[in-house]
């Protein structure tokens, strides 16, 4: 069944300004570009959500993603090691108040990214595949073992 | 609320349509009938709107139809919003744009649509007139609703539609605007 989703330039009209000084505290002077990328994904995955509720939550979720890969980024080419400290930037309440990071925040790197692909990206499996550097299978797999440690973990 | 800067909004439309993601892009024109809102899909001019129809509910009708991923662009659409500056500064055969006449559903009134194309600026018909060009020669009323339910007025141009009785006749838009456009066509009638 096919949602009415609201046309996402009324969307991006209704939540821009919040987004936008969310992307300031993730990504300060780059905010523009990051929140740009962040919408860009989000209409990616726009026509596949499946219901209506929560889009601003959403749009949140997809910035945050957006935001940290851009961090991990500037992190390999400043060729900083990769660590699992959140940058100073991302302590912000509102981040932690978000109930899918402070879900997935005790998994390791990799398992979040591929569960914020899957769910806040709502990518396919194909997708997610490429972005891994792995088979569809395989990614199926990541997923997979990651919700079941989360179930584990939350039993 | 502050809305996001003009440039980030052009870019974020302009990477989407690179990237195939817009369903739509739409635009706001100023006009002596007041702002239109317009949009546009790959194929041609979906929708035109006055200035009476909140856009949250036009723009929720076409994605019914074309899909949500619909974005404001005014450098994407320059071409269409310079061809309806183009028209009320009296260059009137500028809005003879593709159009998309995909929101309308039933066929009978796509084909009076199709058929009032070719109904160019200054001239005007009568629904009758319309009807009989439709092959349909009592469909007067049912011409009336389709030119009533037009979604891209002035495109399609539904405002050359006279009643055979005389006088203006009705106009989705409200018969000020229609009267301003037959007078800028210089098709007024007496």
């Amino acid at each position: 069944m096919t949602v009415a989703l609201p046309p996402f330039g009324l969307l991006v009209g209704d939540h821009g300004d919040e987004l936008l000084r969310h992307a300031r505290r993730l990504a300060g002077d780059d905010a523009e570009d990051v929140l740009q990328d962040a919408l860009v994904r989000a209409l990616r995955a726009y026509p596949r959500l499946t219901h209506t509720a929560h889009l601003r939550a959403w749009l949140h979720r997809v910035l945050t993603t957006t935001a940290f890969d851009w961090l991990d980024r500037r992190r390999v080419r400043a060729g900083e090691l990769l660590t699992d400290t959140p940058p100073e930037a991302l302590a912000s309440p509102e981040l932690y108040d978000d109930a899918f990071e402070v879900l997935i925040g005790a998994l390791p790197g990799g398992a979040q990214f591929a569960l914020r692909l899957r769910f806040v990206d709502d990518l396919p499996y194909e997708t997610i595949a490429v972005r891994l550097d792995c088979s569809p299978e395989a990614a199926r797999q990541r997923v997979s073992s990651a919700v079941r440690t989360l179930r584990e973990a939350h039993a | 609320m502050t809305p996001l800067s003009p440039d980030l909004l052009e870019s974020l439309a302009a990477e989407a349509l690179r990237e195939g993601l817009a369903d739509a892009l739409y635009t706001h024109v100023a006009s002596p009938i007041g702002p239109l809102l317009v949009v546009e899909a790959a194929t041609g001019v979906c929708k035109v709107s006055f200035a009476d129809a909140p856009d949250d509910r036009e723009l929720a009708r076409v994605a019914t139809v074309f899909g949500a991923r619909l974005l404001e662009s005014d450098q994407l659409l320059a071409t269409t919003r310079e061809a309806f500056a183009a028209y009320f500064d009296g260059v009137l055969d500028a809005l003879d744009l593709p159009v998309d006449l995909a929101l309308v559903g039933q066929p009978f009134r796509r084909r009076v649509l199709d058929e009032l194309r070719t109904v160019g600026p200054g001239r005007v018909v009568t629904y009758g007139q319309l009807a009989a060009a439709t092959d349909n020669p009592r469909a007067a009323r049912a011409v009336g609703t389709a030119c009533a339910q037009n979604p891209v007025p002035l495109v399609v141009p539904c405002h050359r539609v006279l009643p055979s009785s005389g006088g203006i006749g009705a106009y989705g838009g409200g018969t000020d605007r229609k009267r301003t456009l037959l007078a800028l066509e210089r098709a007024l009638p007496r």
